[in-house]
């Protein structure tokens, strides 16, 4: 179990200080994977480095398991050496003077073990990451996603109580990446260990973790389920970061009778759409974000929320055709059955149920 | 597209002579004519009796008469455990000092950082020969001040002797410091710190991370700097010309100075001792480039949000900025506020009231007055800026054979310019002398023998600025121009050389700095028309005229102040203020 209260980070750039971590708050629970997402400089990779004792925090608490590991405010800071943590860089951070065998072992020296035993344990580790058979091989000479392996199995080794991970995937391509996901995903699972997982990329974030906690100058903007968050972010924000959305701005026009539902006028016409927040009156400035995947071409004449335009622009992606059409100047990005008929300029209707239309409120910055 | 069909079209290009392939031939011929032909003299003149210019010099016959004699005599084995022990502990004290800057600099918070960085770079425009007499009338016997100072207080005549073993190491070691800074800070800045980090996460204290990881780390880079700071001690020659003489303590490179200075000139023993030098400089930048090699294999990717870590040292960084702020005095205040003391006075004396009040610009005026000043100074600042010029152009031109082209021939062109940094200036010297006295073109006694010298000097490391920045040039940007038609001279010219913008002022400037203060390949190339501002330092020195020197020195550090500065400017104007 960890727990962050009111941590609060600040760094002093060009003479200024600037907020890197403003008062941010979470919690994870036994053997859960948390993901702080959000764009470069939001405050994530901070966040992460307080939890592990690379930086002293200006404010609030950190606690992992029973133990106090920060508290500003009473002067608490255990060193990151005796944290008992395992992590992960995003350089990996492997010894190149070391062999693949030493650098796995080497986190073990502290603890009061037989160097026979180390390199037991160290094997063991080896083989949870299938990289046993590299053992004594260079760490120079290995590729990145095996590098990357030799990082996982180090931060295992030790038996810590939690796993950290800093952009562990972002030095791989993309097809590594896909690979290791699933792989890290297993690990953990099968480790249970409580982890906290940093990263800039939305895909991976929804891919490997029990929650999501979305960030953005140095606060959290929202926390959810993958699944929640994405269907049903509360934000403008997080809607746009999260995958692709269209977002059609608007103005409330009224209440459905329905639970929910409100009416939009927007360029394209009335949008039914639903409102979770419940807090949307008529006249309210809103935006409209419907995902291209919830655009059907397969429009029934008569229903609401159908748009006729034309097809302006077509790229075959193999799974789909990532589509744009054009909807009186308002251009909607969807994807369309990839046998569909894909000629430039010709009309096509689109339609998104109501509960595909999400009313976000506008933002203000 | 496929890679089997790419070769064809460089088969093609093999037969057609354009002005690339003139380009390379005639650098192929200029590397061998300014590189091959200086080696081949010190070979040959060891193996012979007779002097360059006698009949009997070109014939076949070989002797090793002169290796006997040098490997007999109890004085060259002197020679060679002087040279070595002065090296070994001036590399070492030097060492020392730009660890502890470039640790201060580059790993603590200590307060003024950048300026003790600053200061100690900015070193490089006081011409060692000023930094070594500024050294002799501080430490001295007799005239010294610090003894002159220290005479009513300890009642001892001379506290300190600069004339002796130490105060060689003493001085050369201040002279080193600014380059190990340099190449120690770079290895810091090249240090991951997640390296560290990641041992600090697997529980290891920051004792066990310093033995067992930013050690073992750091070793290849601090061996790379040991090493080339010792081929400098080796090769040095103006600590062991002004210094060691009265010492009694005698090196290689003064060793060749005296045997082709005294007459009658003694050929073949100089060479020998040439040829030892070179032999020792060969076998420490063999094991150099492993060591480079070596550490190249530790470079690991490196993560976005890169961010050297800091140590924070508390209170105990006012003590380690007051320690840089004393050695960054002695390595840069002390050489310039001593001549500019000197140059103010009448007769030299220690400070005291009667010698402020006796200053006048008197010495700076007897500059003026002589030709025999200002011709000098005229001369090197000829020399300086057009070496510097020329050097880039052949520079530009042989790193973009060896880096962007598949040329047959480009990996000669590779050895052949970097060659000459086995072969110390004494010797580089000695032998362009050598080789003018047998072909009869009338360069000796002129700026162009000291200028072809030069080139050859100051090629390596102006190719290693170079390079450095050809390397950042995307081959696809050079190929572009061809794909558009352009023809190969307009586009080394218009796109090659522009983009090369950052490193070739680097190297320009470089040059220009190391040209304008050198004395060893000037001094033994000296005749009375084409003595340049270094060599006249010597020549006042020789005559005692600490006075004049002392204005003339401090006039020179100015313009060269000057000249830097405008360099700068333009290399800012040009947007490569980012590269210092």
């Amino acid at each position: 179990m960890i727990r962050v209260d009111g941590l609060t980070k600040t760094f002093t750039a060009n003479k200024e200080p600037v907020a890197a971590v403003d008062n941010v708050d979470f919690e994870v629970a036994d053997g859960e994977m948390v993901t702080l997402l959000g764009p470069s400089g939001c405050g994530k990779t901070t966040t992460l480095r307080c939890v592990a004792g690379l930086e002293r925090p200006d404010g609030g608490r950190v606690v992992i398991g029973n133990e106090t590991m920060v508290d500003v405010a009473a002067g608490v800071f255990v060193p990151p050496n005796r944290r008992k943590l395992g992590m992960v860089f995003q350089s990996y951070a492997i010894w190149p003077h070391m062999t693949v065998l030493e650098n796995v072992a080497y986190a073990l020296e502290g603890q009061r073990t037989a160097k026979a035993e180390r390199h037991r344990l160290a094997m063991t580790a080896l083989d949870t990451v299938k990289l046993a058979h590299l053992a004594d091989r260079p760490a120079p000479r290995l590729s990145g996603g095996q590098q990357q392996r030799v990082a996982i199995a180090r931060a295992l080794v030790g038996r810590p109580q939690v796993l950290l991970f800093d952009e562990p995937l972002s030095n791989l391509d993309a097809r590594l990446r896909m690979e290791m996901r699933g792989e890290l995903r297993r690990i953990q699972r099968e480790i249970g260990l409580s982890s906290i997982y940093v990263t800039h990329d939305q895909s991976e974030a929804l891919a490997v973790s029990d929650w999501i906690v979305v960030m953005k100058d140095g606060r959290i903007i929202e926390r959810g389920r993958p699944l929640d968050i994405y269907r049903y972010p509360r934000h403008v924000f997080t809607a746009q970061f999260l995958g692709t959305t269209n977002l059609v701005p608007g103005t409330v026009d009224a209440t459905d009778d329905s639970g929910g539902r409100l009416r939009v006028t927007t360029a394209l016409g009335p949008i039914i759409g639903i409102d979770r927040s419940g807090a949307l009156r008529p006249g309210a400035k809103v935006k409209v974000s419907i995902r291209p995947e919830d655009l059907s071409a397969q429009a029934v004449d008569g229903l609401a929320n159908t748009f006729d335009g034309k097809l302006t622009n077509a790229l075959f992606a193999g799974v789909a055709v990532e589509a744009e059409v054009s909807v009186g100047g308002t251009t909607l990005a969807c994807l369309l059955n990839r046998e569909s008929d894909l000629t430039p300029g010709r009309a096509i209707s689109l339609r998104a149920r109501p509960d595909a239309c999400l009313i976000l409120p506008e933002e203000s910055a | 597209m496929t890679d089997a069909a790419s070769p064809a079209p460089a088969e093609q290009r093999r037969f057609h002579l354009g002005w690339r392939e003139i380009t390379l031939a005639l650098l192929i011929v200029f590397l061998a004519y300014q590189v091959v032909i200086p080696f081949m003299m010190i070979i040959w003149t060891s193996l012979k009796t007779a002097r360059p210019g006698d009949p009997e010099f070109l014939s076949l016959t070989v002797t090793f008469a002169n290796y006997a004699r040098a490997l007999g005599s109890a004085s060259f084995w002197r020679t060679t455990g002087n040279t070595l022990s002065f090296a070994f502990a001036s590399t070492l004290l030097a060492f020392v000092m730009g660890a502890f800057l470039a640790w201060v600099v580059e790993r603590t918070n200590t307060p003024l950082g950048r300026f003790i960085g600053f200061v100690l770079i900015a070193r490089i425009v006081i011409p060692g020969v000023l930094i070594v007499i500024s050294w002799i009338l501080i430490a001295s016997p007799n005239i010294g001040l610090f003894n002159q100072l220290m005479r009513p207080i300890t009642g001892i005549r001379n506290v300190v002797n600069i004339y002796s073993f130490w105060g060689m190491v003493w001085v050369q070691a201040l002279e080193m410091v600014p380059l190990a800074y340099l190449l120690l800070s770079a290895a810091f800045q090249a240090m991951d710190p997640r390296l560290e980090e990641a041992s600090t996460m697997t529980g290891a204290g920051n004792w066990r991370t310093l033995r067992r990881i930013s050690l073992p780390l750091a070793l290849p880079a601090v061996g790379a700097a040991l090493l080339l700071l010792f081929i400098i001690a080796i090769e040095t020659f103006e600590v062991p010309l002004l210094m060691g003489t009265r010492a009694g303590i005698r090196v290689y490179t003064t060793e060749i100075f005296y045997d082709t200075s005294r007459t009658p000139i003694d050929w073949g023993l100089a060479a020998t001792y040439a040829m030892a030098l070179c032999a020792v400089a060969i076998v420490l930048l063999f094991v150099y480039f492993r060591l480079i090699r070596f550490g190249e294999r530790y470079q690991t990717i490196t993560g976005k949000d890169y961010r050297p870590r800091r140590i924070d040292l508390g209170r105990w960084k006012y003590l380690t900025c007051a320690a840089a702020l004393v050695f960054v005095f002695l390595i840069t205040g002390v050489p310039f506020l001593m001549m500019l003391y000197a140059s103010l006075l009448p007769f030299y004396q220690a400070p005291s009231l009667a010698a402020f009040e006796s200053m006048s610009l008197a010495n700076y005026l007897s500059v003026f007055d002589s030709a025999k000043t200002i011709t000098p100074m005229i001369n090197s600042t000829i020399l300086g800026p057009v070496v510097a010029t020329a050097v880039i152009f052949i520079v530009a031109a042989i790193a973009y054979f060896v880096q962007k082209t598949q040329v047959p021939g480009r990996k000669v062109l590779d050895f052949l310019s970097f060659a000459p940094i086995a072969i110390p200036s004494v010797v580089l010297g000695a032998t362009f002398f050598w080789f003018y006295l047998l072909v009869p073109l009338p360069v000796i006694g002129t700026l162009t023998i000291i200028g072809l010298a030069y080139l050859t000097k100051y090629m390596p490391v102006a190719l290693r600025f170079v390079s450095a920045s050809m390397m950042q040039i995307h081959s696809e940007l050079d190929e572009a121009a061809q794909v558009a038609g352009v023809s190969w001279a307009r586009n080394f010219f218009k796109v090659v050389l522009p983009l090369l913008r950052p490193g070739l002022l680097a190297a320009w400037f470089w040059v220009m700095v190391h040209a304008y203060r050198e004395l060893t390949i000037a001094l033994m190339l000296a005749r009375s028309q084409n003595r340049t501002a270094a060599v006249v330092i010597f020549d006042l020195w020789e005559e005692g005229s600490f006075l004049l020197l002392s204005a003339f020195g401090v006039m020179m550090f100015l313009l060269l102040a000057a000249l830097s500065t405008i360099a700068w400017l333009i290399g800012r104007r040009f947007g490569v203020q980012e590269q210092y």
